[in-house]
């Protein structure tokens, strides 16, 4: 019960004739230092959700908690609250506006009245952590970094908050491969050793699936699905009914026991799957 | 995230209303503007009230849309008629105010006018109602496209009109984001002295410019890549029909102005 949404409704434009219902009664919750996926096809409202959690959205109805309070419209509260969330949006490095990376990443820190020391601490700090090489790229100009170098950067710049969860909206969009595995390796250390709440959403269960260890499932504004990511991944034909595939290793071991071999299904990555492959055949 | 936001003031609807040619539509609101200047009389001006209330209610626009669409004629309204109410001599003294005297004869030109000028509006939010102002544009464009013979390149202010309208709500929902996007990193865009928050306004702006460009970049990039050309022969893909009902709707008005003119006498 540390992050979470009551019944949650939100209609965006309501009472004109454009109204549309985007969440439905959603109604979850996620531990702390957990990793969770938030799981949907495009236009499912996992946007919507994720900018309800850090108050950028009001529920239409319903409510959002966040250790143990609910989330209100006082102000001051709400800027408080968004130190301890940080939300990474899609696209994030379509926000950039500084001269320099410093400045990017220096933008939150600086936004919460810190003395510059503390700033420089916050922003080299930050920066580290996405293991960005060199410290140059500091002076740079953000628009001259990669594409992955960006992203990076825009993580960074949210990192510098301090927060104690990461939200994160389709932080792999337009990434390369490499780029991409280094995200993941980012979060899943931000996971273990800073012990920061991560929550993703993703159409897309590749590669992901390793890391996390909750999903939630939406479909059209309604949660279809939620729980550890091995029960929501054993509902394959769920899934699949709405569109969304299990990552390509799974879909492997889910063939494989289907046509007799002793391996188990909650297997998301090569390695695991290479394991019980050689297991089950020594078995056999 | 596919949302439709407001666009001009363009309610959807089904009616015959949405239905007409936005060209026919424009031809007889010009016709009614100027008919409504003709009129002299009280009855004549309540009839044409009448019509365009019953026309609403044929387009199934929310009543309260048409009150939103008045407000603005409030304030010019009040002011108009201090100004006929004080300066307008002639008929009976109603009181008087130290030199100022207040006659009947400007009560009763003030709300003359007025009531021409709520009719006068009430025709035009019709149109723009149930007209989506693409094809308001469009019609518009037809209009004009006589002043292509003096050189005048109507058919591009058009293409320049019709691409800013489709942008608007593209832009207002990346500002929207950009702004929740800068909020979720502390940003401040409403305390502070004037000079503090356009300085604020600075993480808002330069990531809105840089992605207005982008987008300008690539549409040029895609509309060339379709063979779009400068002072090339333009179709539509849905090129607004001339039908019957349109005429129908032409001939009833005339017969209407008809009419209202009979009361005008």
């Amino acid at each position: 019960m540390y992050i979470g949404t009551e019944q949650l409704t939100h209609t965006y434009m309501p009472g004109t004739p454009f109204a549309t219902k985007a969440l439905q009664d959603i109604t979850f919750s996620l531990q702390q230092g957990c990793f969770a996926l938030i799981i949907g096809p495009s236009g499912s409202g996992k946007s919507t959700l994720i900018q309800h959690l850090n108050g950028l959205l009001k529920p239409t109805a319903g409510r959002v908690f966040f250790a143990g309070q609910s989330i209100g419209s006082d102000k001051q509260a709400l800027l408080g609250l968004r130190k301890k969330i940080g939300l990474v949006f899609q696209m994030p490095e379509e926000q950039f506006f500084a001269e320099t990376v410093y400045d990017e990443i220096a933008f939150a820190p600086r936004n919460q009245g810190l003395t510059e020391n503390e700033v420089e601490e916050r922003v080299n700090n930050a920066f580290e952590k996405t293991g960005l090489q060199s410290a140059s790229l500091l002076k740079r100009h953000p628009f001259q970094l990669s594409a992955g170098q960006k992203r990076l950067v825009a993580i960074a710049a949210v990192l510098s908050l301090n927060p104690e969860v990461l939200i994160l909206d389709e932080p792999t969009v337009a990434l390369d491969l490499d780029s991409r595995d280094h995200l993941f390796n980012l979060l899943a250390q931000l996971n273990q050793e800073e012990g920061l709440t991560i929550i993703i959403s993703t159409h897309h269960l590749d590669h992901v699936a390793a890391l996390a260890d909750t999903a939630l499932v939406l479909k059209q504004g309604q949660l279809m699905l939620a729980g550890s990511l091995d029960e929501v991944f054993s509902r394959r034909k769920a899934l699949y009914e709405m569109g969304l595939s299990l990552p390509a290793v799974t879909e492997i071991m889910h063939s494989l026991a289907e046509r007799g071999l002793p391996v188990s299904t909650c297997v998301y990555t090569m390695q695991k799957a290479k394991q019980e492959i050689l297991a089950a055949k020594k078995r056999g | 995230m596919a949302r439709s936001i407001t666009m001009g003031q363009y309610i959807p609807g089904v009616s015959i209303i949405h239905q007409l040619n936005p060209r026919f539509k424009l031809l007889t609101l010009v016709l009614i503007l100027a008919l409504l200047f003709l009129l002299e009389t009280f009855g004549a001006l309540v009839v044409s009230l009448g019509m365009a209330l019953a026309l609403f209610a044929m387009a199934g626009v929310p009543f309260k849309y048409l009150l939103r669409g008045l407000r603005p004629v409030l304030y010019i309204s009040i002011f108009a008629l201090i100004i006929y109410f004080f300066f307008t001599s002639g008929g009976v003294v109603l009181f008087r105010i130290g030199f100022l005297t207040v006659e009947s004869e400007g009560g009763e030109q003030g709300i003359f006018i007025i009531a021409r000028l709520v009719v006068l509006v009430l025709f035009s939010l019709l149109v723009t109602l149930t007209t989506t102002p693409l094809s308001l544009t469009h019609g518009m464009a037809y209009f004009l496209s006589p002043l292509q013979r003096l050189g005048l390149p109507t058919e591009e202010v058009a293409m320049i009109m019709a691409v800013a309208l489709r942008f608007i709500p593209t832009l207002m929902e990346e500002s929207q984001r950009l702004m929740r996007a800068q909020l979720a990193r502390g940003a401040d865009f409403e305390t502070g002295s004037i000079f503090k928050r356009a300085r604020n306004l600075v993480p808002l702006i330069v990531p809105l410019f840089v992605s207005a460009f982008r987008r300008a970049d690539e549409l040029a990039i895609a509309m060339e890549a379709r063979g779009f050309r400068i002072g090339a022969k333009r179709t539509r893909m849905q090129d607004d029909l001339i039908t019957f009902k349109d005429w129908a709707a032409l001939v009833i008005t005339l017969a209407l102005i008809v009419l209202v003119l009979i009361f005008n006498l």
